[in-house]
């Protein structure tokens, strides 16, 4: 079944990564991943992390004192992109924006904050303030608390196509009525525990524990961020003075499974993408099998931008790293090509026009 | 005229639940008035004492070492959803699958983990048991048990998951993300969820009593239910058996608080009147709400406040009725397991009341069942969900098609 329905256009970015908090396009260079810092190790950890910053010094009159370093970026990232895209608040019926998250392992810090107490006081003992902090969909609910959105308000996960599906899904809404705007999120942060967890598995690259360089075939070095995107019916946007378009979004699919080459193609049907833009799950940028399958797909004439290695590191969350790091790069404009893989576990795909 | 290409149509209802698995022993056991609470002792986690509604008797054939609890309610519940609609799992290979949960594979960790993760790890079968932690589990469990392969998510918004993830089903299909949706939730009772309730002092140590002034919090149950939604025209093609036909649905938010609802019950009463809009109903049309009635005092108060004001002009009082009472707040599963029962309900046309119900909130506008099961034709009916961090979801099912 092939989605060829109205589009929809991003009109709006904004993020919080190892770049520090940004709005609009990501103005990237050379990044090398930092030591990790929050808890003590035998040895160095090294991954891409989110430098400290105050929230209320980018967003005057954000509190986040308790709340998940998830929510804080997700608040940061949301209002940066609503800023980017130019819409005041005031003017628009809030009952009519949504808000969808993707995330992979939601609020791990305060969760792992909650066993802890756990560990320390018994199950009788924990932090009644932590506990509503440790839920997956806290980010999107602090969201929609602090711009004061009344719309669907929707937290999902795949391990491998987070990002890719809450685009569609809020396509999706937008399409469908429920909503004229949609904040799309898609993020994690990164815990001691999640981190071990990486490491025990064997899944990080040698470049997570030495200064030296190293070949990044071995594994994955772990990032952590939120991206923040603004979606609008493509035919609305006209209406909305200061709108702008980064790109939009016509035909989209999502799935668990199939033949990517046949139905990829038949969806893009007699168009002819100029640029295929790459999406990661963790896979190493140098092996990923969604460059693979873009060079299958398009041959070797089509450029293709690879996975991007700091959102690779965000597994299924990184999807709008990686689209908004390709557009800052190459400014082209014409049919694009979203494109993500996890080989046997499926793959998304979204048609693009550039502007 | 009827367009069967945007009519969502359910053919097929999966369940556990504490009264067992399927739906028919669900209908048994609620019509019979029968109460799944119990008390509950060091059961979950040492040191808890209260009531909960636990699921016994799970075929072990159904356990698998990669999957979780959570995992394993939600696959028997598919399991089940997939023989109700009189498939196999090979007719869904193309399906989409929505699965709802709070948990994901929390049941498979415990504190240990954040004192020394690596250690953890290192123990025996850590790694494999953190596989499950990511709540998208649960939507992969389904898929691929069943070989399914279409859209494949999980959906979490705490109590209202459930029902958003049939709500976000439903849109789906009608913008041809897949031919159908296997959609629904599933949570197990859980330390971690005992506890956190507990720490909010949420808990009722006794039997709850939901929408009655002497509430005293809510009793944590578990199961999982997952309904097969498709269009009517795909129905039809197929010639399945149409269970209930989705006619609205909604979704808001009270942008208010992290876990209290907005008072008035405003952000709900929204959510109530844009769904009857998207069914094209009137007040006077819906024959009975099941109501999210958790019966914390928060709660229970804003969402009467939000029935009076969506259904105020309505010639008789709405009836309401909260089925927590049976087998308590199932969370993630809770909005999915309480649309199984409206359509329950509406297709058995029984009036399912409260139970312990003695003194109701005062509601003029409000008819709340309590006592016996009372009969009549429901021909439209609706379920309604709440959750923490102010989400709604709002569900109106058709008994038949019209």
């Amino acid at each position: 079944m092939t989605l060829n329905l109205p589009p929809v256009t991003i009109t709006g970015i904004g993020s919080v990564s190892p770049y520090g908090p940004q709005a609009g396009l990501i103005q990237h260079g050379l990044l090398e991943p930092s030591v990790v810092t929050a808890w003590t190790s035998d040895g160095e950890r090294r991954a891409f992390l989110v430098p400290q910053f105050r929230p209320a010094t980018v967003v005057p009159g954000l509190k986040t004192r308790r709340l998940d370093r998830l929510s804080a970026w997700a608040l940061v990232a949301s209002s940066l992109a609503l800023k980017d895209a130019g819409i005041d608040l005031n003017l628009v019926d809030r009952s009519r924006v949504a808000v969808v998250f993707a995330t992979v392992f939601g609020c791990v810090e305060l969760t792992e904050a909650f066993y802890l107490s756990a560990a320390a006081n018994g199950w009788n003992g924990t932090d009644p303030i932590t506990f509503p902090e440790t839920l997956a969909s806290a980010p999107a609910s602090h969201v929609s608390m602090f711009h004061g959105l009344r719309g669907p308000n929707v937290t999902v996960s795949n391990k491998y196509f987070g990002g890719e599906s809450a685009i569609l899904q809020a396509a999706c809404l937008l399409r469908q009525g429920q909503a004229d705007i949609a904040i799309v999120l898609a993020g994690d942060a990164l815990s001691r525990s999640l981190y071990s967890w990486y490491e025990e598995a064997g899944l990080l690259s040698p470049a997570c524990f030495s200064s030296q360089p190293v070949s990044e075939a071995g594994g994955f070095i772990p990032g952590e961020g939120v991206a923040a995107v603004v979606l609008e019916p493509s035919d609305s946007i006209n209406l909305r003075p200061n709108s702008r378009s980064y790109a939009r979004i016509g035909a989209g699919r999502w799935v668990a499974g199939g033949q990517a080459v046949e139905i990829i193609r038949k969806m893009l049907g007699a168009s002819m993408p100029s640029l295929t833009i790459c999406s990661g799950n963790g896979a190493p940028c140098a092996v990923s099998p969604t460059t693979t399958l873009a060079r299958e797909l398009m041959g070797d004439e089509v450029p293709i931008i690879p996975p991007h290695v700091f959102a690779q590191g965000l597994a299924g969350s990184g999807a709008l790293f990686h689209l908004i790091m390709a557009l800052a790069s190459h400014r082209v404009s014409g049919p694009a090509l979203f494109l993500g893989t996890a080989r046997n576990n499926g793959f998304a795909a979204l048609v693009l026009e550039l502007p | 005229m009827t367009d069967t290409h945007k009519t969502i149509v359910v053919t097929g209802v999966g369940v556990v639940s504490p009264y067992g698995i399927g739906l028919d022993r669900l209908e048994a056991g609620m019509l019979s008035g029968t109460c799944c609470l119990e008390r509950t002792k060091d059961d979950v986690y040492p040191g808890f004492e209260g009531t909960t509604a636990p699921v016994r008797g799970l075929p072990p054939q159904a356990s698998s070492h990669r999957y979780s609890r959570t995992d394993q309610l939600a696959v028997m519940a598919a399991q089940d959803a997939m023989e109700s609609s009189g498939r196999d799992s090979s007719a869904f290979r193309e399906g989409g699958i929505l699965m709802a949960s709070t948990l994901g594979g929390l049941t498979e960790i415990d504190a240990g983990i954040a004192k020394d993760p690596a250690a953890w790890y290192r123990r025996s079968g850590g790694l494999s048991r953190a596989v499950s932690y990511p709540f998208a589990h649960v939507a992969d469990s389904v898929g691929e048990h069943f070989g399914i392969c279409g859209p494949r998510c999980a959906v979490s918004v705490a109590c209202a998951s459930g029902a958003m993830a049939i709500a976000l089903a439903a849109s789906m299909l009608l913008d041809g993300a897949a031919p159908m949706f296997l959609a629904g939730g599933s949570d197990p009772l859980c330390a971690f969820t005992l506890s956190g309730f507990n720490s909010l002092q949420a808990l009722d140590p006794n039997p709850c009593c939901p929408f009655d002034q002497n509430r005293k919090g809510v009793n944590l149950g578990e199961g999982s239910a997952v309904l097969v939604l498709e269009t009517l025209a795909g129905a039809t093609a197929r010639n399945a058996n149409v269970l209930a036909v989705l006619r609205g649905w909604a979704m808001t938010n009270d942008a208010f608080h992290s876990t209290a609802p907005q008072k008035e019950g405003t952000g709900l009463a929204d959510c109530i009147r844009l769904a009857m809009e998207m069914a094209e109903v009137s007040t006077d049309e819906i024959g009975y709400v099941n109501a999210h009635g958790t019966g914390t005092p928060l709660n229970d108060s804003a969402e009467a406040n939000a029935y009076e004001t969506a259904f105020r002009g309505r010639k008789r009082p709405i009836p309401v009725s909260s089925t927590k009472s049976y087998f308590g707040h199932c969370l993630g599963a809770a909005g999915a397991l309480e649309a199984a029962i409206t359509i329950m309900a509406a297709r058995s046309g029984a009036l399912l009341p409260t139970l312990r119900l003695t003194n109701p909130i005062e509601s003029p506008g409000i008819d709340w069942l309590r006592g016996e099961v009372k009969r009549q034709p429901l021909p439209l009916v609706m379920s309604a969900s709440s959750g923490f961090g102010g989400s709604n979801t709002v569900l109106i099912f058709e008994s038949s098609l019209s």
